[in-house]
């Protein structure tokens, strides 16, 4: 849904940022320009926990007294619920610090539009592919640390399944928890299969840990050529074909979505205060 | 006032560098040309001496992200950023994106700290909130801390900034040429430059304090 134009509000987009790899923060910094160029907000930042500025530099770098923060981030979890509204400062939804005001939205891979956005990656990377001939696989790191990055997988793949998208299969599948996604082949019915990585940035797990487990390449290391990776569908696998797409976070729409959370963040807060 | 406008009077009360940037704003009828200080003459010889040129802001997070050689900037205060390009600004809320994805919340640390409301986080509170492996970076002595400072810092390590914070409210740093650089390149005058402002150690200086600190810890067995 489109959001009305906030000419006296900032926005600020927190992301994980890295040491080691820029592409890590590339989405959040292009996800920015594009809003930027729509000239709904009067400033939009980025601000990261690895990389700078961090976010309590953000502070200085916003003029306007109202600041919407959405989290770029897959779901709900440490980061999310500990690391940054200790580092912004926020105390709930809405809190005042040093006389500006932060709306805490949630974060962009809790959305139910994310569902649009995995879709459209599926058409993008096969175009050809029949759904109803062709299974759908969102993978994920899967691990204990954070129970609701598998959840928020889950909730994908039960959205998509009830979408009436068609495929033959909807499924999800983990690096480091069962289903195992090295078992790609084992667990689609169909000869044809897509495989979305559910991240927001491509790095090693999307460049290198999946496509050896999957098969595309045969170990981790200089052997997976970064983006290349993506360029050379379908793979021809274990007798299936084999789409591989970028992470989703990567998705030019995952600006929309960020704008959903603003939107979503004023339904459910803002008439509270008004 | 906001940070652009504030810019803009900086410009006219003639700051001309920031870090490793130098900016003109005497080219044609530019708001502002920015470039790498090495490359400032440049601008003015025909077909810009070679530069790249880039006409807005958008360009400066490619710029600042790669060194010439192609190592990843993560730390923007760095003084290797690539030379070769000049950037064609025609207004202040431009230069200020531009000048926010070279050098970060720069400006604004900049203005907060003249304005005497710029909140420092010394090194323990800056440690106190790792997580995962970089805990252990908390567990570095004070001793250990006041020597990465003299071993990473100031522009004889390549760090164009200069260090607000503290051990901890008590202890400040040992005198040094990293805690005494000023932020500003020499030969500049204060009013010529925004200096470059450290609030809180950078996560390189973050990784330094884990590493020494795992080696105070083996030492302390050994
Ligand atoms: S902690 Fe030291 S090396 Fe890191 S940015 Fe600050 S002054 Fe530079």
């Amino acid at each position: 849904m489109p959001i009305a134009p906030k000419p006296h509000s900032a926005l600020l987009i927190v992301g994980h940022g890295s040491t080691g790899n820029p592409d890590s923060s590339a989405p959040c910094f292009e996800h920015a320009d594009a809003i930027r160029r729509r000239g709904l907000f009067a400033e939009v930042h980025c601000c990261f926990w690895k990389e700078e500025p961090s976010m309590r530099e953000a502070f200085y770098m916003i003029d306007s007294a109202e600041v919407y923060v959405v989290p770029d981030f897959i779901s709900e979890g440490y980061f999310t619920q500990d690391v940054i509204p200790r580092e912004l400062q926020l105390t709930g939804p809405t809190t005042i610090i040093r006389g500006k005001t932060f709306h805490y939205c949630l974060p962009v891979g809790s959305h139910p539009s994310m569902t649009r956005l995995i879709l459209r990656r599926a058409r993008e990377v096969a175009p050809d592919a029949d759904p109803a001939q062709t299974t759908l696989i969102i993978t994920g790191h899967g691990t204990n640390l954070n129970p609701n990055s598998a959840q928020a997988i889950r909730d994908q793949v039960s959205r998509i399944a009830a979408s009436g998208a068609g495929y033959a299969a909807v499924l999800d599948a983990y690096m480091e928890e069962p289903p195992f996604i090295a078992g790609w082949d084992l667990m689609a019915p169909t000869t044809q299969v897509i495989v979305v990585p559910f991240f927001i940035a491509d790095g090693l797990h999307s460049y290198q840990d999946i496509p050896v487990l999957l098969g595309i390449e045969k170990e981790t290391g200089a052997a997976a050529s970064q983006r290349d990776i993506f360029r050379h569908n379908p793979h021809h696998l274990r007798d299936k074909l084999l789409y591989y797409s970028s992470a989703i976070g990567t998705e030019r729409l995952l600006a929309d979505v960020i704008l959903d959370q603003v939107a979503d963040f004023d339904r459910m807060h803002k008439s509270a205060l008004t | 006032m906001p940070i652009a406008s504030e810019l803009r009077n900086l410009l006219r009360s003639g700051v001309h560098r920031m870090g490793e940037l130098e900016f003109q704003t005497n080219v044609s009828n530019h708001f502002c040309i920015v470039t790498h200080w090495q490359d400032a003459g440049r601008v003015n010889v025909p077909g810009f001496g070679g530069l790249a040129r880039h006409d807005g802001p958008s360009a400066a997070r490619d710029l600042a992200c790669r060194t010439e050689d192609g190592q990843y900037r993560f730390n923007k205060g760095q003084t290797n950023l690539q030379r070769g390009w000049m950037m064609v600004l025609e207004n202040e809320e431009d230069l200020r994106q531009a000048l926010d994805l070279f050098y970060p919340a720069g400006v604004g640390v900049f203005l907060a700290h003249r304005n005497d409301t710029l909140e420092v986080e010394n090194l323990r509170d800056k440690l106190q909130r790792q997580s995962g492996m970089y805990r252990l970076a908390g567990k570095i002595s004070d001793a250990g801390a006041q020597q990465l400072v003299r071993k990473i810092c100031g522009p004889d390590h390549a760090c164009a900034r200069r260090i607000l914070w503290q051990i901890d409210a008590h202890t400040p740093l040992d005198d040094s040429a990293a805690s005494r650089f000023s932020g500003i390149p020499a030969p500049l005058a204060e009013n010529e430059a925004i200096p470059l402002l450290c609030r809180e150690a950078c996560n390189f200086f973050v990784e330094e304090c884990r590493k020494a600190a795992q080696e105070e810890m083996q030492d302390q067995t050994s």
